[in-house]
């Protein structure tokens, strides 16, 4: 904040698009480093886009297993020769930040056309030293403590949000039964060959806490990309695109908070609205970072969908399915390819699931479970349980061009 | 011949669950390091600020107040306020999958007077059924099998001001001794 002065907002995004929606790679595990799902990523955005390697001046990267490399080392290793360079791996807001960035970056000159990349290896056993070394305050603090990896984090902030707001098992299983249903229809999802009734998410095995199984993402590979660019540049490469009517971010927000109960929506997602124009009721399609059910429901209602604390009840009457066959009255696709609960969770990868899954269904190029009709979508990111809580939060707008 | 033996011997005893004996995490960083060595003398020390006053918790290099990079390990008040506790069923670490063998693994957060939250094992003997939410408690430090000081949480009427008291509490934990290979199913 500017000592003494008003703190400003975003500036409109004006003229700024997304196209060109990429998703490869997802596996449990893969002898492939990042850089093969970066690559890889980088590779269909061109052949897609029909771009040559030099058309592409800006190119950001989110990833968790670049090892000893980073952004600057894939340059070489693809022969490109960027003017705009970025490193975003934050997480669940990777997606978010990295677009916020290149927004910008092309709405003043400083690049023409942004690739906005994540990708992540799973070796075997990988996850285990991601979890083990995930940050310093969780190598002193937080992984001694038995869970490794953010799993007891979660079910702490689980169960401390269930209490206070009665919420019960059934209302959160709701949010992974229906996005499991997207998922039956999206080729890429890892667990999209299985159904999930109610019945197995609330029999499921003890992870943690209140969390069972069916509440917890499986880690795994995979590559989400995008490009970003003006408008008038997607019009004259006749690439189908979407267009950024708003974004925001803010971090650590609430940190007074004894557990984690909302985020750092709630201090911007009012001037979202306002600068795109439009309520929560004009959001067709809702992607949430799911890597809970609850975490979900905390943004369904940071985000403005209900009140604090009405989650619950909202999930209970509105059909979070993305063909609206639910018998709710109320509808709202929510996490059409089928999140990070039912595709897999590909590291910092992940954090652009949500966003490339909306350039999808707002050009029209879902790979089968494409929303009828959808002209809004929200994306809502949250990352990095650095200790006892997840900092990162950032969301957009996007609108159908 | 003799290197290729090795090599393969290595990546069989990198996997831990063939090791004999495991332990929990060992690794800290330089200021995790200073943690333990600070909780040796005293039942529970933190990074106390010279310049404000505020208590710093986890380890750090600087001042999550005022940014001081004055941080002085001193003794903090034991009492603070339970916020939530759980119980693991599932872990990724060898000690304490075999530890979860035996039954589940309770931890909790807490608010300390002193201003921190932190993380702790429940001593779940002293607690009579479930750590409430809300409950007054102590939290102290002890170190576990991997010479590393960990956090301990106990009832507030638990008496924890003698070094043996405190080792008296952590010992029917399963903290202090490695998980055995093959010791759960016996």
């Amino acid at each position: 904040m500017n000592a003494g002065l008003i703190p400003s907002r975003p500036k409109s995004y004006d003229g700024v698009v997304l196209a060109t929606p990429v998703s490869l790679g997802y596996q449990k595990q893969s002898p492939h480093g990042a850089a093969w799902f970066v690559g890889s990523a980088l590779r269909n955005l061109l052949q897609q886009s029909g771009l040559k390697k030099h058309d592409v001046d800006g190119f950001s990267v989110s990833s968790f297993s670049l090892g000893a490399d980073s952004t600057i080392a894939l340059t070489q290793h693809f022969g490109i020769s960027p003017r705009w360079l970025e490193e975003a791996p934050y997480g669940g807001a990777s997606g978010l930040l990295a677009l916020r960035k290149a927004a910008r970056a092309v709405q003043m000159g400083d690049a023409d056309i942004v690739a906005c990349i994540g990708g992540d290896a799973a070796a075997h056993r990988s996850f285990e030293f991601t979890a083990s070394e995930f940050s310093n305050f969780s190598i002193d603090a937080s992984f001694p403590y038995g869970a490794g990896g953010p799993n007891a984090a979660f079910a702490l902030i689980t169960q401390n949000y269930m209490q206070r707001y009665h919420v019960q098992r059934e209302d959160l299983g709701r949010i992974a039964v229906a996005q499991r249903y997207n998922a039956n229809r999206f080729p890429l999802a890892l667990l999209g060959h299985k159904t999930l009734s109610m019945e197995q998410y609330l029999n499921a095995r003890l992870i943690a806490g209140p969390l069972h199984l069916f509440d917890c993402v499986m880690p795994c590979a995979g590559a989400e990309a995008f490009l970003v660019m003006s408008e008038e540049r997607a019009r004259f490469l006749e690439i189908p695109y979407c267009k950024l009517l708003a974004a925001n971010e803010l971090h650590n927000s609430h940190r007074d908070d004894d557990v984690q109960y909302r985020g750092g929506w709630t201090d911007y997602v009012g001037g979202m609205y306002e600068l795109a124009g439009l309520g929560p009721e004009n959001i067709d399609i809702l992607q949430t970072y799911d890597d809970y059910p609850a975490i979900s429901m905390l943004q369904i209602e940071d985000l403005g969908f209900c009140a604090k604390g009405e989650g619950a009840e909202f999930v209970r009457r509105t059909d979070l399915r993305f063909d609206g066959s639910g018998p709710e009255k109320n509808k709202l696709a929510h996490n059409t390819s089928g999140g990070q609960l039912s595709v897999g969770q590909a590291g910092a990868a992940a954090g652009l699931l949500g966003l490339v899954e909306s350039i999808r269904q707002l050009t029209g190029q879902a790979l089968g479970q494409q929303v009828t009709g959808a002209q809004h979508a929200m994306v809502s990111g949250f990352g990095m349980i650095n200790y006892d809580r997840g900092l990162c939060s950032a969301a957009a707008i996007l609108g159908r061009a | 011949m003799a290197t290729r033996y090795s090599m393969q011997r290595r990546l069989r005893m990198n996997r831990p669950s063939l090791r004999l004996r495991s332990k929990p995490p060992k690794l800290r960083t330089q200021r995790g390091m200073d943690f333990t060595a600070a909780n040796l003398v005293e039942p529970l020390a933190m990074q106390h600020c010279q310049s404000c006053r505020h208590i710093n918790y986890p380890p750090r290099e600087i001042c999550g107040e005022c940014l001081s990079d004055q941080l002085i390990w001193r003794k903090v008040p034991t009492e603070g306020v339970l916020l939530q506790s759980i119980s693991l069923h599932h872990s990724l670490w060898e000690f304490f999958k075999r530890r979860l063998q035996r039954g589940s693994w309770p931890i909790a957060s807490v608010r300390l007077q002193a201003g921190p939250i932190v993380f702790a094992h429940v001593a779940g003997q002293c607690f009579g059924g479930d750590a409430a939410a809300g409950a007054r408690v102590n939290v102290f430090s002890h170190s576990d099998s991997s010479r590393q000081a960990v956090l301990i949480v106990v009832p507030v009427s638990t008496p924890i001001d003698t070094p043996a008291q405190r080792r008296a509490i952590v010992e029917p934990m399963g903290l202090l001794e490695p998980a055995v290979r093959g010791e759960q199913y016996e």
